[in-house]
């Protein structure tokens, strides 16, 4: 054990070094925006199984590592103060609203009693209001939105919407802000479980809702075991989602959609080739709204994949072991994994470009906010 | 091709590579240049032999018998890549183009006829476009040890004939193309050798990846015994599920894979992953050895095929035995190991978010 650490320690300390001589090589290579580098927030595990929200600046300092007492999964930056809520991985019933500047606990949210966490929430930009995706237990299944009034560095619940379907996953905004995109993942679930109960009569639906509550629209994919899960949206109102088939493995089915604005919601081109190297799973996706480019990570085929936004073209087909989560920065993405280093897919030339971070390596839960 | 071009991203050369003498990438060398690039070569000229084999056989110039005994060796060489699954075969599905298993509702029996039914002269071309299921080894094994099959019989052997040519030329094709993927100049094989590359920021994600493949093949080895022993199914021996049950190669194709999850352990030269753990170590090194030992000792001694044992009291005894020594192997490399080497085997990929 202890030679191990030794050598990984040793490696760390050479690597690091190289990447300092290196930093002035990258000709205008930039992690920043307007000078200041980034925020990386994430949920991760340590060696030892511990739950942390972690809060990392991509030369690999940390900011923070707030121990928590259950793994978390998204992570919601308020729209301007230095807050951000890590939501509890279903089934939690718990989340935890963090100070960014110093990791500061501000508050352990609890979600009413019949209700449990999905992973994922969203701040309305006036920076008041947050809706968190939820399951009603006593109905289980049944996709509610919990509606939470920011009152100083606390979160209140003040009412609940419903989704407009079954399991809830991620929700976003779309460019006006008011209104909500969510994905219905169509699964039923009960309280305090994991396990899919109605994997033969499932009902995914990609919803477009205004948050007070109305219903916009609804759509479903053809596949009826093909289930929405996450969600990008662009600067001029494209939504992605990011699909997870429940049926067998050897069934042709597609995993990213795409709703243009004033279209219908439909699937996104991938060839063959990139589809089946997916093992039916995706889990984040990422859209780059000045370069137009789209960004997916699928961990069980352990692979990382840009495509053009508009036309399609397939610009990066990449392995990476248990890739999780994905955001875009200045210059391209930041991919996280669970087993490996974090990656910067450096996307401004013809060709991408792979650069590992020196970020803690591997535990990175599924998903991460550039803040 | 294997891969896109688009895949092969430029690493930025700003790293320097990991000096020559880590451990870690020297175990990554040795393994790929002494182990898998072996196996894989093996299997490479097994599925050669295979396709040559189909060829004579059904010109007349080789028997039943020799034409079976190039199905085993192309199929224990099968066996022998599954601890070493990494790279272009393993990603995409491409495996199971080799092998369908676990075959459940005799499927390959049911579309190899109906696709002899359909198509009287059969291309390769054919083949390619046919389902996954009558292009690799279960289906070639169908069609020479079936008992409801007489390919010494002239005209059973016109209707098989062109599906077992095509057959051992697709396993051809796809093992050559996959070595050659391998030994391209930025393959597999330099991805495992010299960091940081497109694949594999450092050696250690190398060598993590080698773990988790063996670790994963051990656990396959778990299951292809646990199935026919209706370890799935209440406890009801299901001898129809076990893999090459019709050749009654069960048992040899686990002792074929075990082989090569040894070779992983120990290197062709004492510099395998066993070569990580330090002198202090040495108490997991034994047991891991006695564990492979164990297991490699039972599979030799097993007097009778799987599905022969299978059928009485002593015969099941001995196959539990089996499973519990493959079960002590799999546990001391999935913890014991994985945790003194500091190696995340999963984290995010099952967990159903």
């Amino acid at each position: 054990m202890q030679i191990n650490r030794r050598v990984f320690l040793g490696l760390g300390a050479a690597t690091l070094a190289a990447t300092a001589v290196a930093a002035s090589t990258f000709g205008g290579w930039t992690l920043t925006r307007s000078g200041v580098q980034p925020l990386l927030l994430s949920a991760r595990n340590d060696a030892a199984g511990r739950h942390f929200a972690v809060g990392y600046r991509l030369d690999g300092s940390q900011v923070f590592a707030t121990p928590v007492s259950e793994r978390c999964h998204d992570v919601v930056g308020h729209p301007f103060l230095p807050m951000a809520l890590f939501v509890g991985r279903r089934p939690s019933t718990k989340s935890y609203l963090i100070d960014t500047r110093d990791g500061r606990l501000l508050q352990t949210l609890h979600s009413p009693a019949q209700r449990h966490f999905y992973g994922h929430a969203i701040f309305h930009k006036d920076g008041e209001w947050l809706y968190a995706t939820e399951n009603d237990t006593s109905d289980p299944g049944r996709g509610v939105l919990g509606v939470y009034r920011l009152e100083g560095e606390q979160l209140h619940r003040s009412t609940e919407l419903s989704s407009h379907g079954v399991g809830p996953h991620q929700l976003l905004w779309q460019p006006d802000g008011e209104t909500l995109v969510v994905a219905n993942g169509g699964i039923r679930t009960e309280a305090d479980s994991r396990v899919e109960m109605n994997l033969n009569s499932m009902q995914s639906s990609l919803v477009l809702m205004h948050r007070d509550g109305r219903l916009l629209s609804k759509e479903q994919l053809p596949e009826q075991m093909n289930s929405v899960r996450h969600l990008a949206v662009s600067s001029d109102g494209t939504v992605v989602s990011g699909q997870q088939y429940m049926g067998a493995l050897s069934d042709l089915v597609p995993l990213l959609a795409i709703k243009r604005p004033g279209q219908p919601f439909q699937h996104f081109h991938v060839a063959e080739a990139q589809r089946q190297l997916m093992s039916q799973y995706t889990a984040s996706v990422a859209i780059h709204s000045e370069l137009r480019l789209l960004a997916l990570t699928a961990p069980r085929g352990n692979r990382v994949f840009i495509w053009d936004l508009d036309s399609a073209e397939l610009r990066l087909d990449a392995h990476l072991a248990d890739c999780a989560g994905v955001g875009a920065v200045a210059d391209g993405f930041v991919v996280s994994s669970g087993v490996g280093r974090c990656r910067l897919y450096d996307c401004r030339g013809k060709r991408i470009i792979s650069q590992p971070l020196q970020l803690p390596t591997g535990l990175w839960d599924n998903h991460l906010r550039m803040a | 091709m294997i891969r896109s071009p688009l895949g092969l991203a430029l690493l930025s050369l700003t790293l320097t590579a990991c000096s020559p003498a880590d451990p870690q990438q020297q175990v990554s060398q040795a393994l790929t240049d002494g182990v898998i690039l072996p196996i894989y070569s093996a299997w490479n000229e097994a599925d050669r032999q295979l396709a040559v084999s189909a060829q004579a056989f059904c010109a007349d110039q080789q028997n039943l018998a020799e034409a079976r005994q190039a199905f085993a060796t192309a199929q224990s060489a099968w066996a022998a890549v599954q601890p070493v699954l990494l790279g272009p075969l393993a990603e995409g599905n491409r495996a199971w183009q080799v092998q369908f298993w676990p075959d459940k509702k005799n499927l390959v029996a049911r579309q190899v006829e109906a696709l002899l039914n359909k198509k009287s002269v059969l291309s390769a071309a054919d083949l390619e476009k046919s389902s996954v299921v009558v292009q690799g080894l279960t289906a070639y094994e169908y069609l020479l040890f079936d008992a409801t099959l007489d390919l010494s019989n002239t005209e059973q052997k016109a209707r098989y004939c062109p599906l077992l040519v095509a057959i051992g030329e697709h396993q051809q094709d796809l093992a050559a193309d996959v070595l050659a993927s391998w030994q391209s100049d930025d393959g597999m094989a330099a991805q495992l050798k010299t960091f940081p590359n497109a694949r594999y920021a450092e050696a250690p994600e190398a060598v993590a990846e080698l773990l988790r493949t063996q670790v994963s093949a051990i656990d396959g080895l778990k299951k292809k015994l646990g199935t026919p022993m209706g370890r799935q199914s209440k406890g009801q021996p299901q001898p129809y599920q076990a893999e090459a049950w019709r050749s009654k190669a069960s048992l040899t194709n686990l002792a074929a894979s075990l082989a090569s999850a040894e070779r992983i352990w120990l290197g062709a030269e004492q510099n395998g992953i066993q070569a990580l753990l330090s002198a202090d170590q040495a108490e997991l090194k034994q047991r891991i050895n006695a564990a492979f030992s164990d297991t490699r000792q039972r599979l030799a001694a097993a007097p009778r095929p799987l599905g022969e044992l299978l059928g009485d009291e002593a015969g099941r005894a001995e196959l539990n035995a089996l499973y519990d020594s493959l079960n002590t192997l799999h546990r001391l490399h999935e913890a014991d190991l994985a945790k003194t080497l500091g190696i995340q085997l999963g984290f995010n990929a099952h967990d159903g978010d």
